[in-house]
């Protein structure tokens, strides 16, 4: 390719040689051309370099090549020898496989020999167990033929031998035929003379004869009878049974558990048979039948509850009082009569949930047992569990009977809180009336019940009421109470004479006014222990719940968790009410009461000589009579609000004196020794407050101590020393402005001094 | 549920077989795919219409900020009950809250017993907003939640006089009062 390229051009540089007419160029030419000689040459002294190695290697290839042609000979032979090893083995192979097939031959041949003695075994066996009675034996061989492919044997036999087979063909068949009426017949007259052992012996014997539905039918059937005679035995036995027995008031609940319990035993003791003679995946139909007989014998443990304990009527009753609710209480139903009853509602729920989950558990479990390999089957088998037992008769006894226990639970829920609400007295010493304890102990207790009962939906039912008993009906109560009002101050003088003109005809008592302060007070105690006592309702029931459906789906957790965070919202609502009382309060008797404190301290001058400040010293003009006030106050108070709600109003009180005396120092000329008074004052005060709360309150009086500060200046530049860079950990809550304002109440600084300032 | 700006409770009523649950399911399915950055939930609460769950559903009227009255708009039975609901809904529903009548299956139109019009007379009546829906052909499904969240939503910023800011809507979290779903299909 170089070389091509290097021809070509000298090919045209030569024919631009030819043409060239100016000496400079040609003696470019020339160099060119010589360069190019120079290179050529080298790479020709390089090539010939290379001969003598190259002459060597064709020496010694021409010394190989005698040595490929005995390689060529030697490989054809062993080829020819690989071809004729490879034929032999095959030929060898071939005749192993005939061997193996005739030896498989050979051994269903034998097979079928067996299968034939086998079947005059079987046909002479039957006959002689048939008529020996010996079913066990009969069936065993009758099951043995059973599982003989009869075409199969039919096909490999001579035509001669045929008639025999045939013979006995017939023979097992009739044989098969009369076992099973026998076995039916034995096990029916067995079940008629009540011999367990025998209804136990043919049950065993059905599966070997493929009738698994029949015998499993048929032993539900006898199963089920006894059910019904221990059922109708316990109900004659618990209606002889004294009202004043301990267990009288559960009695319809207790027989629901004995029939439960009774079903329960019976499957726990057959299983095993059941799973031995008839194989897993089949329990499920006899407790089908079971369940036949469990919903029967349920509807009439209800049917006699329901006569006996007046259920209908006193559900009725119910509805009618909660229909007309504004009926006077003597016309109502009384509540309290429905506590045994709920009770009882609530432990036969119990009890049926219990068991139902029992019942799903094992068909489960037999069903998962019994078709191991196929997800799919199991899948639609488990359904079917469901839907048979979410509608059998006694689930739907048990919504029909939560219905009305909701309704009377709720009923007596309202009624009885209603009742604490009308019964609400105050023992002297208790921050809260007898009510707050009273009803959340019977929403609690009402609650609770509703859980214990296992129902689902009867639990978020009752939730929802207990939301609306509280949040509705029981707040209602406190927040009509607090609308009332605080008597106020000004209000008092008024009434003053209104009280003293209604005293003189006897109409009113003079602690009236006394009265009506302890029940506002009260009932903001009532607020606030309501709030906490919701929260810690929510708080116990949750844990409740959790605790008693921790297996439930997601679905009935999310449900429950719906209705238990609405029980949280409630609790907000009280926390409204009490927001209100303290709105209330404070207009009432935080603000009146601060009020003339204030004004106290703007009719005392700050504009002082040294003289004054001495004799204040001795005679305090202020602080001190405004501290014991205060103290009266709020002596008042502590013994009357709980410990929360006193701290509320020490801030509430505090909120208001900040407030109130930063209006008032705004409003008042000071001298350097008035400053220093201020000062004094402050701290006392802030001293005092601080004894009589928990809380922090120097935080509320931050910036009136600011204030000080700068009213005990020296002079008006020495505010820098404090602002801005070396304000140091101090946080300023006054603005510039404000700032100048408080420097502008110093009757000795100059305001052009103050305006000159840089802030 | 934290995720929400605001949580709406929505309750359906009605008899056993309109379709609430299908109504419900209809829309879960739907329109709205969970998991947007979602401030306006509606927790739908489907409830079964047979007469013993009736003290259950009761309960649940009072925290529900909207009800839904379902009828089959080929099953006169099913309209004739409406009074009944009604005054259910008086008696243990809070004051304050927003009613919507639906007539479901307006697919079967060949077997429609109760005209639109006399549907819209008694909501009017009763001072409800009204919609025909076919839970099957999903018609005008997604547009009666839509309309409930907005409405409530509107009620909801009104209240609180906050301003208005862009409101999508999360839909999921769907609750049934009752397990007795087999009764409703049909």
């Amino acid at each position: 390719m170089a070389a091509a390229r290097t021809d070509a051009t000298s090919v045209s540089s030569l024919d631009t040689v030819e043409n060239l007419t100016d000496i400079d160029s040609i003696k470019a030419a020339f160099d060119k051309y010589c360069d190019e000689e120079v290179t050529i040459n080298a790479d020709l002294e390089k090539l010939i370099e290379n001969q003598g190695r190259l002459e060597n290697k064709m020496g010694n290839m021409h010394k190989v090549i005698p040595n490929i042609q005995i390689l060529e000979t030697d490989s054809k032979n062993l080829s020819n020898m690989v071809a004729f090893t490879s034929t032999l083995a095959e030929n060898v192979s071939s005749k192993v496989r005939q061997l193996d097939l005739a030896k498989s031959r050979v051994t269903s041949c034998i097979t079928r020999v067996e299968d034939i003695l086998d079947l005059k075994f079987c046909t002479d066996g039957v006959q002689t167990a048939l008529q020996n009675e010996d079913y066990e034996k009969a069936a065993s061989h009758v099951h043995r033929f059973r599982n003989l492919d009869e075409n199969v044997l039919r096909m490999s036999l001579t035509s001669g031998e045929s008639d025999t087979l045939d013979n006995s063909f017939k023979l097992l068949h009739e044989a098969e035929n009369k076992l099973k009426s026998i076995v039916n017949s034995k096990f029916d007259s067995a079940v008629h003379s009540g011999d367990s052992a025998s209804v136990e012996r043919f049950f065993k014997i059905f599966p070997l004869l493929g009738l698994y539905d029949e015998g499993l039918t048929k032993f539900g059937k006898y199963l089920s009878s006894q059910l019904s005679d221990s059922a109708d035995k316990s109900m004659r036995l618990a209606e002889a049974m004294g009202s004043e027995d301990k267990r009288a008031n559960v009695m319809y609940a207790d027989l629901a558990t004995q029939l439960f319990e009774h079903i329960a035993k019976v499957v726990e003791v057959r299983q095993p048979i059941i799973e031995t003679y008839y194989g897993a995946g089949r329990l499920f139909t006899l407790l089908k039948i079971l369940q036949v007989e469990c919903d029967r014998q349920s509807r009439k443990i209800l049917q006699q509850f329901k006569t006996k304990r007046n259920f209908d009527h006193v559900v009725q009753q119910v509805q009618q009082s909660t229909m007309f609710q504004k009926q006077p209480a003597s016309e109502k139903y009384e509540p309290k009569g429905l506590d045994i009853l709920l009770s009882e509602v609530v432990l036969l729920n119990t009890r049926a949930e219990l068991y139902l989950r029992f019942i799903k558990r094992r068909s489960t479990n037999d069903i998962e047992a019994g078709f191991q390999n196929d997800v799919d089957i199991v899948k639609e088998k488990l359904t079917d569990v469901d839907t048979f037992l979410d509608n059998c008769d006694l689930k739907r006894l048990m919504q029909e009977l939560i219905g009305s226990y909701i309704l009377m639970e709720e009923y007596f829920m309202r009624e009885m809180v209603l009742k604490a609400v009308s019964m609400d007295s105050l023992d002297t010493g208790q921050p809260t009336s007898s009510m707050v304890d009273d009803s959340f102990f019977i929403v609690k207790k009402c609650a609770r019940r509703s859980l214990s009962s296992g129902s689902v939906d009867g639990v978020c039912a009752m939730l929802n009421h207990a939301c609306t008993v509280l949040e509705q009906d029981f707040r209602e109560v406190l927040h009509s109470r607090i609308r009332v009002g605080f008597p106020s101050d000004q209000y008092l003088h008024v009434a003053y004479n209104m009280v003293q003109s209604s005293l003189q005809q006897g109409k009113l008592q003079s602690s009236d006014t006394e009265k009506q302060k302890t029940q506002f007070l009260t009932t903001l105690n009532n607020a606030e222990a309501s709030c906490e006592y919701c929260q810690s309702l929510k708080t116990m029931l949750e844990a409740e719940v959790s605790k008693s459906f921790h297996q439930s789906s997601e679905h009935t957790k999310a449900k429950l968790e719906s209705c238990l965070s609405d029980l949280g919202a409630a609790a907000n609502r009280f926390k409204d009410v009490l927001e209100f009382g303290f709105t209330q309060l404070q207009s009432n008797a935080v603000k009146p009461r601060v009020k003339p404190l204030a004004d106290g301290y703007l009719s005392t001058s700050h504009n002082i000589t040294e003289e004054d400040f001495s004799n204040f010293e001795a005679n305090d003009p202020w602080v001190q009579n405004c501290i014991v006030q205060l103290d009266t106050m709020l002596a008042a108070f502590k013994i009357s609000l709980t410990s929360g709600n006193y701290d509320k109003f020490v801030s509430l009180i505090t909120s208001e004196i900040t407030s109130q005396m930063e209006k008032a120092v705004l409003k008042t000329a000071f001298n350097r020794l008035g400053g220093l008074q201020f000062d004094k004052e402050l701290r006392a005060l802030v001293g005092y407050l601080s004894t009589v709360t928990t809380w922090t309150i120097r935080d509320k009086f931050a910036r009136l101590t600011q204030m000080a500060t700068i009213l005990n200046l020296e002079k008006v530049t020495e505010i820098l020393d404090y602002w801005g860079p070396n304000s140091g950990p101090l946080t300023w809550r006054l603005t510039p402005t404000e700032v100048r304002h408080v420097l502008g109440l110093r009757v000795d600084f100059r305001s052009d001094e103050i305006k000159k300032l840089k802030l | 549920m934290e995720d929400y700006k605001y949580l709406f409770k929505v309750v359906l009523i009605g008899e056993a077989g309109v379709g609430k649950t299908c109504l419900v399911r209809r829309f879960t399915q739907g329109l709205f795919p969970p998991g947007q950055g979602a401030t306006i939930g509606l927790q739908i609460w489907d409830t079964a219409g047979q007469e013993r769950f009736r003290s259950i559903t009761q309960s649940y009227y009072r925290s529900a900020n909207s009800l839904i009255l379902v009828y089959d708009v080929c099953c006169q039975a099913s309209f004739d009950s409406l009074p009944t609901w009604i005054q259910e809904i008086e008696t243990y529903a809070s004051t304050k809250f927003c009613g919507y009548l639906v007539g479901n299956k307006t697919d079967k139109i060949n077997d429609k017993e109760i005209p639109t019009h006399i549907g819209q007379q008694f909501a009017d009546r009763y001072e409800m907003d009204f919609i025909e829906t076919s839970a099957k052909e999903a018609d005008n499904v997604d547009k009666l939640f839509y309309t409930i969240a907005k409405k409530l939503s509107k009620e909801a910023k009104q209240g609180e006089l906050t301003s208005d800011d862009t409101t999508k809507f999360n839909t999921d979290n769907t609750t049934s009062i009752s397990n007795c779903s087999g009764c409703l299909k049909f």
